[in-house]
């Protein structure tokens, strides 16, 4: 019994390699031919801009936190009209580990990962992103959210302009 | 003594205490909002409900409402108390505008945590929010009042504790509004607490707007350098730089609050001028070899001209450790002990506070808790500004207050102000004149049952504290003493004062005669320390070999023929001993370094690697003094060391940084007598009495930036009869003459200031400041500009 096993576990790997010897392979021939990666690959991280053209990050620190590696690090600061958004924000890519939990903690939908993954080199500063770098000028996978007009701060539109929003109280005045 | 059960636990608590708080000390943090440990509670959130399953009142309760009673018991967990909390936090979300990631409080948000906790997470009304316009308070507390919960801690804070009166609450209905009448800066020196109270986003440090996020700051507990009553703060920072400072928590002392100068004064550990590199001979030197050649320069200065002839000064801004290995050094050198405080009159104020008054002296929680405080020759404002809060907290209580003193004294709440001169103060707490009131007083204090009278050092003097120390002892009885409250120059002095011993001449004749060659001084300047400034300035140029151990940049370190940074009290670990003798320890928050914001020039940090951080080399002042001495016990060690060769400093091994700190032991010694009674009358001339304002007045705030907004320019007050009598006006620029020199300032008229006295502040970094206040008053003259 265990002999027919023996004779059986000998030969049937030469018979798959001999089928797979006559059929069409699957290697693609990287890198003279690009492999399209799936939209969910978790690839080089970009800040992306809301559908007003207007940086989208907030620079609230969330994916700093979030991040295992400690690999982002930023300045928040402020606009004339408001506005935060990081004066500086930084990625070291030879920290990071791809594994886009930052992406998940973003509450603007700002950070987001591309398809991206060729970033060997020799020189370990050219791995260290700036905002410059890292900005492109879409919303990514969610082109259409903008975290200023949602939330309840006069920024993208005057106070209590907001969608769901009622104009401002006058708190002194004395109508019941 | 009720005992009662919580969620299965038993636990025994005072009378009066509520079930919130007999919760809190079995470890189970109820949700809540309204209630805070210094404002208590006034039920108005209802987010703290339990059921009170057995008890003279079953039921679903609130728990800050609810007296604690005998034999009750409580669950904190049940289906209705949680399902009651949960609605309540969606009611305070309804309007709530949900802009966490623009907000400065995400992360230590009392809402956010609050929220989870109740177990709130869907929205499910769906009208609309209510909005408001927002107001500019100004440069310290910004305002985003759409995320208000209307918990009305902020007025609580601003109105009812530390007495401000241009913040309430506003409106009706939906609208109700916290913020002032009109916008402008907020008036009160105690305006930033509300910051610290404020549960929400709505109010926040406008000077920290958008820096950090708490999980990324660097925080330890640490005691505030502005003043002596050494507050509990902790100070917060990033990227090598000080970013903010928040109230720490000590009953003892502050409480739960801090002033204004301790919250937005801490500019100085930023401050560009700070001296970064060790100097020696002009050139910069690695901190190694600077020591080297301080030991080289003071034992070719000891074998050429004696021991006599290299002189130590410490500083009530240096550390007690610090302060220790210097006197270690004069000792193992076999030269005169160290100079602790140059200023000679104010030197004898601290010898009487640490000799003397040293068994009874009052922490600020006993001045809270009392029913007449009478100070005597003090502004708390600018000499002790807690200490003005805890005033109030008297007044609140139903007790008084009453204050002697020369100047224009403003305090948060009602009191009586007496004015009179220094000398007047003087002769009446040696009985002499001004009879009838001390009588009165006298009256009053023995009546008291928690009596505390304060003393302001700079007025009072040694002797003027010595006779405050006669006066406590006439009014104690036998069931209680009548503490003291001495109020003293600097964060340290206590703990300086303790070191000091003999009296010695003073250092300045010791300079001017010659016989002094090198003059080492830690954290201190005697430029502008000591009342001569002009002479000491001579006598200084005139030494063969100045070394400082300086952390602000002073005269003395431009002088220094040797230079060694120190680290400021957050770069370092440290004991400071209050005013009232309590040691506390505070802890290293952030490594010395030249902030980020400097050296990447604010666009982003610089993009090449370097081995060492940038000006990084300031080193804790009792490091660089071990290095002098070759001694390599640690910290620890050094404390034991201490604490068992000097008995007063029993305990100071075992104190730890954030706690309650620990008294060091009254002085055995016999008391100081002082022989000359400095007390004269000056009526008819006019004199001037150099004093602290507010802001900008001790070393360390005057170089804070954030301070400016408050600041007031140098000016002189005048009674307006003084004025009138010269034919001045208000407003006008004015001619003021002392032995000093002519300064140039414009001339202010106060109905509350003395007649016969021109009072003129000490402002560090401006013309004025070689007038040194802790002195006694000086001839001067003042007239019109020449038109
Ligand atoms: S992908 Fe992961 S490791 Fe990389 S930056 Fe984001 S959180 Fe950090
Ligand atoms: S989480 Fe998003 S918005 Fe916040 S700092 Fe990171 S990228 Fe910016
Ligand atoms: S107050 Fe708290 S809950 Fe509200 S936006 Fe700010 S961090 Fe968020
Ligand atoms: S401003 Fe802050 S402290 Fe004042 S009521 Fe609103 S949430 Fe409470
Ligand atoms: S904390 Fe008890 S009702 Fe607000």
């Amino acid at each position: 019994m265990s002999l027919w096993r023996d004779i059986k576990g000998t030969l049937q790997p030469f018979w798959i390699t001999l089928c797979k010897m006559l059929s069409r392979p699957v290697t693609v021939q990287y890198p003279e031919q690009k492999q399209q990666m799936t939209p969910r690959y978790r690839g080089r991280l970009m800040l992306t801009r809301d559908p007003d053209g207007q940086e989208r990050c907030v620079a609230c620190h969330l994916c700093s936190a979030a991040c295992p590696v400690d690999c982002i690090s930023m300045q928040a600061t402020e606009a004339e009209d408001g506005r935060r958004y990081a004066a500086w924000f930084r990625i070291n890519f030879t920290r990071c580990i791809f594994c886009g939990l930052c992406t998940e903690a973003c509450p603007t939908l700002a950070i987001q990962v591309t398809g991206e993954f060729e970033l060997a080199g020799r020189d370990p500063l050219k791995l260290v992103w700036e905002k410059e770098d890292l900005l492109v000028d879409h919303g990514g996978h969610d082109p259409d959210y903008n975290f200023y007009r949602q939330a309840g701060i006069a920024v993208a539109a005057p106070r209590g302009a907001n969608p769901t929003e009622s104009p401002p109280v006058d708190p002194k005045g004395l109508l019941p | 003594m009720p005992t009662l059960t919580i969620d299965n636990q038993q636990v025994t608590v005072p009378d009066g205490n509520t079930v919130f708080e007999a919760a809190e000390q079995l470890g189970i943090v109820v949700p809540h909002f309204c209630y805070h440990h210094a404002l208590g509670a006034v039920g108005a959130c209802r987010m703290c409900a339990v059921t009170v399953v057995e008890g003279s009142m079953p039921g679903m309760k609130m728990s800050c409402m609810t007296p604690a009673e005998e034999g009750m018991v409580v669950e904190t967990g049940t289906a209705q108390a949680e399902g009651f909390r949960e609605h309540v936090g969606e009611w305070l979300m309804t309007n709530h505008p949900h802009d966490c990631p623009v907000c400065d409080e995400g992360g230590e948000c009392q809402l956010q945590e609050m929220t989870i906790a109740s177990g709130h997470g869907l929205r499910n009304y769906r009208g609309n929010k209510r909005t408001y316009q927002n107001q500019d308070l100004g440069p310290y507390v910004a305002q985003e009042m759409n995320r208000c919960i209307q918990c009305y801690r902020c007025v609580r804070t601003y109105q009812d504790y530390c007495g401000g009166r241009d913040f309430g609450a506003m409106g009706s209905r939906q609208r109700v509004f916290f913020g002032r009448f009109r916008d402008g800066m907020l008036e009160s020196d105690f305006s930033g607490n509300i910051v610290d109270v404020c549960p929400t986003g709505v109010l926040t440090d406008k000077t920290f707007r958008f820096k950090t996020r708490l999980w990324d700051l660097e925080q330890a507990p640490s005691i505030c350098p502005h003043c002596s009553l050494g507050c509990a703060t902790v100070p917060g920072g990033r990227y090598r730089e000080l970013q903010r400072v928040v109230s720490g928590v000590n009953l003892q002392t502050n409480g739960h609050f801090i002033c204004d100068r301790g919250r937005f004064g801490s500019g100085y550990v930023n401050h560009p001028a700070r001296p970064r590199h060790a100097r020696a001979g002009g050139s910069r030197v690695s901190v190694t070899d600077a020591v080297d050649s301080l030991l080289r320069r003071i034992s070719e200065t000891v074998s050429q001209h004696g021991p006599e002839a290299v002189a130590m000064v410490g500083s009530g801004r240096a550390s007690l450790e610090a302060n220790l290995l210097l006197r270690q050094w004069a000792a193992e050198l076999n030269c005169p002990p160290p100079v602790f405080e140059l200023h000679p009159r104010r030197a004898r104020a601290i010898r009487q506070t640490v000799g003397t008054l040293s068994d009874h002296l009052a922490s600020l929680r006993q001045v809270r808790k009392s029913d007449l405080v009478v100070v005597f020759g003090a502004d708390p404002l600018a000499e002790a500004p807690m200490l003005a809060l805890a005033l109030r907290q008297v007044v609140r209580a139903g007790g008084r207050v009453v204050v002697l003193d020369p100047r224009p004294v403003e305090l948060p709440c009602e009191f009586e102000h007496h004015p009179l001169t220094q000398e007047k103060i003087l002769c009446l707490l040696a009985g002499n004149c001004e009879k009838e009131l001390f009588n009165r007083l006298l009256q009053d204090l023995m009546a008291a049952r928690r009596p505390v009278l304060v003393g302001g050092g700079d007025l009072l003097g040694g002797v003027g504290l010595q006779l405050l120390g006669h006066l406590t002892e006439s009014c104690d009885n036998d069931d209680r003493y009548c503490l003291v409250h001495p109020l003293l120059p600097q964060a340290n002095s206590f703990g300086a004062g303790l070191l000091e011993g003999p009296e010695q001449t003073d250092l300045l004749e010791r300079l001017e005669s010659g016989r002094v060659r090198a003059l080492i001084c830690l954290e201190s300047d005697p430029c502008s320390e000591h009342p001569e400034a002009g002479r000491m300035q001579l006598a200084i140029s005139r030494l063969d070999y100045l070394a400082v151990f300086d952390y602000l940049p002073t005269h003395a370190t431009k002088r220094a023929d040797l230079l060694l940074p120190t680290t400021t009290p957050v770069e370092g670990d440290g004991v400071f001993i209050n005013n009232e003798g309590r040691m506390q320890a505070f802890a290293r928050v952030l490594q010395p370094g030249v902030p980020l914001a400097v050296t990447g020039q604010g666009n982003h940090p610089p993009r090449e690697f370097v081995p060492a951080t940038p000006g990084c080399h300031p080193r804790p002042a009792w490091q660089l003094l071990q290095q002098v001495l070759g001694d390599e016990r640690t910290l620890h060690g050094l404390r034991q060391a201490a604490a068992e060769h000097e008995s007063r400093l029993e305990g100071l091994s075992d104190l730890q940084p954030g706690g309650e700190g620990l008294r060091v032991m009254p002085s055995s010694q016999a008391p100081v007598e002082e022989s000359t009674v400095e007390i004269w009358s000056q009526d008819g001339d006019l004199r001037l009495l150099p004093v602290q304002v507010r802001y900008g007045s001790d070393h360390a705030s005057c170089l804070s930036d954030k301070l400016t907004p408050r600041m007031t320019g140098p000016q002189l007050i005048v009674h307006p009869q003084e004025a009138e009598k010269r034919q001045l006006k208000a407003g006008e620029t004015v001619l003021l003459k002392t032995a000093q020199g002519t300064f140039r300032f414009p001339l202010a008229c106060d109905e509350r200031v003395v007649r016969g006295r021109v009072i003129v502040p000490c402002l560090p970094g401006t013309p004025l400041e070689i007038l040194v206040p802790g002195g006694l008053s000086l001839p001067c003259e003042i007239e019109g500009e020449a038109p």
